[in-house]
């Protein structure tokens, strides 16, 4: 399971970092709260650059599947990344009610997203990728960087 | 090996599917204020619109809905799969009614049985053997599971009833047997499982929280349903199941509590009306079980368990209905899909809470006292409660199709 408990534990990190971002603004701290999900967005990026260029594409040449969920979860992040981009807006222009309701959004759109990876694709990738290779995923997925 | 992923991106079920489920759970409840309002006192009538009408329609939509995302599962044509559902359940019911209203017409027994047995099991059964296939399972996709797997256990037994009260099978002699196992396992199996294999997944996730122990998401849920079968067998061979009735509530009670103190450590600081809805449901389970043994203090277990399961309910419908009006626009590429808040406000969520809170307190408290006054007070604070969720879930309804009629999709 050593797939499924490092990318979990990334997950569980980009909540935090959301959930800090999301509490400044709710305080009207707006140079903090930019700060906070400048880091929560640039995580979340990184962790979706590391899913995208190494544990899907491992993932894809040993099932030789390409269409299939691996297909879903880039067409996820990119429903995510649209969600950032305009939650980067709303802070830019001070609007505490835009990213409140973003902010929404966009938890349930990245919970269900990481609910399925970590029940299913790396569940599945924890089973279906040698011990070796996985170790190697491991160690290329530290090395990415934005 | 893709089967039992199966991830598609038509997974996510057309909007259509849950909203029926949703604006027909909202119509019964403001059907069942009414028939409290207007003191209609047959106590098989407020169950059955209460547990079918209200709380089987809304769970079944969110069943519909999050059976793909929790637990991996994809139901196919879903569309026409919920119309029969739907329909089958709708009509059912009010035959069901019916049959309890007149309670001579045998054919009302026949007919209830065969309609409204026959929709809930087609779709208690679907969702069985899609669940039974994961292989991978978590803690939420077990726990539905066993909801489920007690949903058709109480559903079975609701058959043999109306079919014996109807005439059709003679064993009236077992009659309050199965009637006991029957709300067991719709109590505890049914509604309080699906209740807690849903915040396994929903309280860490969205609120940010600590995990739950893993004893308790491991073996919680099968520890319960164990013991619902065991009671079940004591109930038939007329043992005293006091023993059984004692861990069960005191399991039920450390969830609850465990349950508070993950809300009460959540990161995200949104104190929303779901947060309070959640918060509240949980005391009133602790409520509900405490007050479990004592008999004098009998209603106020029936009324907190049903604040319970309605808090809950209240909390996943104001989520999960403008997060999918805000979805499917936005994935049909409306660039004018509104935005959840303009959806449905949170504002509108706590004043509703606070509606909630206050017919809750009312009926405890008049439990005691038993003024007719009071009573009234609190049928007309239930008919504004589900008028209230009712009137939103249209209004976000109505946005959904408005916005697609009178926009252009971009195409991307
Ligand atoms: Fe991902
Ligand atoms: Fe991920």
């Amino acid at each position: 399971m050593i797939i499924t408990n490092y990318m979990r534990s990334e997950h569980r990190a980009c909540d935090e970092l959301f959930a800090d971002a999301e509490k400044s603004v709710i305080d009207g701290d707006f140079t903090k709260a930019e700060e906070q999900f400048l880091k929560f967005s640039n995580e979340t990026l990184r962790h979706f650059k590391k899913e995208e260029d190494e544990l899907f594409v491992v993932f894809e040449s040993i099932t030789g599947n390409s269409e299939g969920p691996t297909r879903v979860m880039r067409f996820e992040h990119e429903q995510v990344r649209g969600v950032i981009g305009k939650m980067a807006e709303a802070i830019e222009s001070r609007d505490k009610d835009a990213y409140l309701s973003l902010a929404e959004s966009m938890m349930i759109l990245l919970q269900q997203h990481n609910m399925k990876e970590e029940q299913m694709l790396y569940a599945m990738c924890d089973r279906v990728i040698p011990q070796d290779k996985k170790e190697e995923t491991l160690k290329n997925m530290d090395k990415i960087e934005l | 090996m893709f089967n039992q992923g199966g991830l598609s991106l038509e997974q996510a079920p057309p909007i259509s599917v849950v909203l029926r489920f949703f604006i027909t759970g909202g119509i019964f409840g403001v059907i069942l204020s009414l028939f409290m309002l207007f003191n209609i006192d047959n106590s098989l009538i407020i169950v059955h619109l209460l547990g079918l009408g209200v709380m089987a329609s809304f769970m079944l939509g969110a069943m519909f809905q999050m059976l793909p995302v929790i637990a991996g599962v994809v139901i196919k044509t879903p569309t026409k799969k919920a119309l029969v559902v739907h329909i089958l359940l709708s009509l059912g019911i009010l035959l069901q009614i019916s049959a309890f209203s007149t309670s001579s017409n045998p054919y009302l027994y026949l007919s209830s049985s065969i309609i409204l047995g026959g929709g809930l099991l087609y779709a208690s059964i679907l969702m069985f053997k899609r669940l039974i296939e994961i292989k991978d399972h978590s803690s939420s996709s077990k726990g539905m599971l066993f909801a489920i797997s007690s949903f058709i256990i109480t559903i079975i037994l609701g058959v043999v009833m109306l079919l014996t009260i109807g005439g059709y099978l003679d064993m009236p002699y077992l009659l309050l047997k199965l009637r006991d196992i029957h709300y067991s396992f719709a109590i505890f199996g049914w509604v309080t499982l699906l209740i807690i294999a849903i915040s396994f997944q929903v309280i860490e996730m969205f609120f940010v929280t600590p995990k739950y122990p893993t004893i308790m998401t491991k073996y919680l849920i099968l520890s319960l349903f164990s013991l619902l079968v065991i009671k079940s067998i004591l109930i038939f061979s007329s043992i005293d199941t006091i023993l059984i009735d004692i861990t069960l509530s005191s399991l039920l009670i450390i969830y609850a509590g465990v349950t508070l103190h993950r809300l009460y450590r959540r990161r995200r600081p949104t104190a929303d009306g779901s947060v309070w809805f959640w918060r509240f449901g949980m005391i009133l389970l602790i409520i509900s079980l405490s007050t479990f043994f004592i008999d004098n203090l009998r209603d106020i277990t029936y009324i907190s368990f049903i604040g319970f399961a309605l808090s809950i309910i209240f909390a996943m419908v104001y989520k999960i209905v403008p997060f999918l009006v805000w979805f499917h626009l936005s994935n049909q590429g409306y660039m004018e899909a509104p935005m959840m808040h303009d959806i449905i406000h949170p504002k509108r969520v706590k004043i509703h809470f606070f509606i909630h809170l206050t017919l809750f307190i009312i009926l405890i408290i008049n439990s005691f006292l038993n003024f007719t006054t009071l009573n009234i007070v609190s049928n007309i604070f239930l008919t504004i409660s589900f008028s209230w969720i009712l009137y939103h879930i249209v209004i976000a309804t109505r946005k959904y199709y408005y916005i697609q009629r009178s926009f252009t999709p971009i195409k991307w």
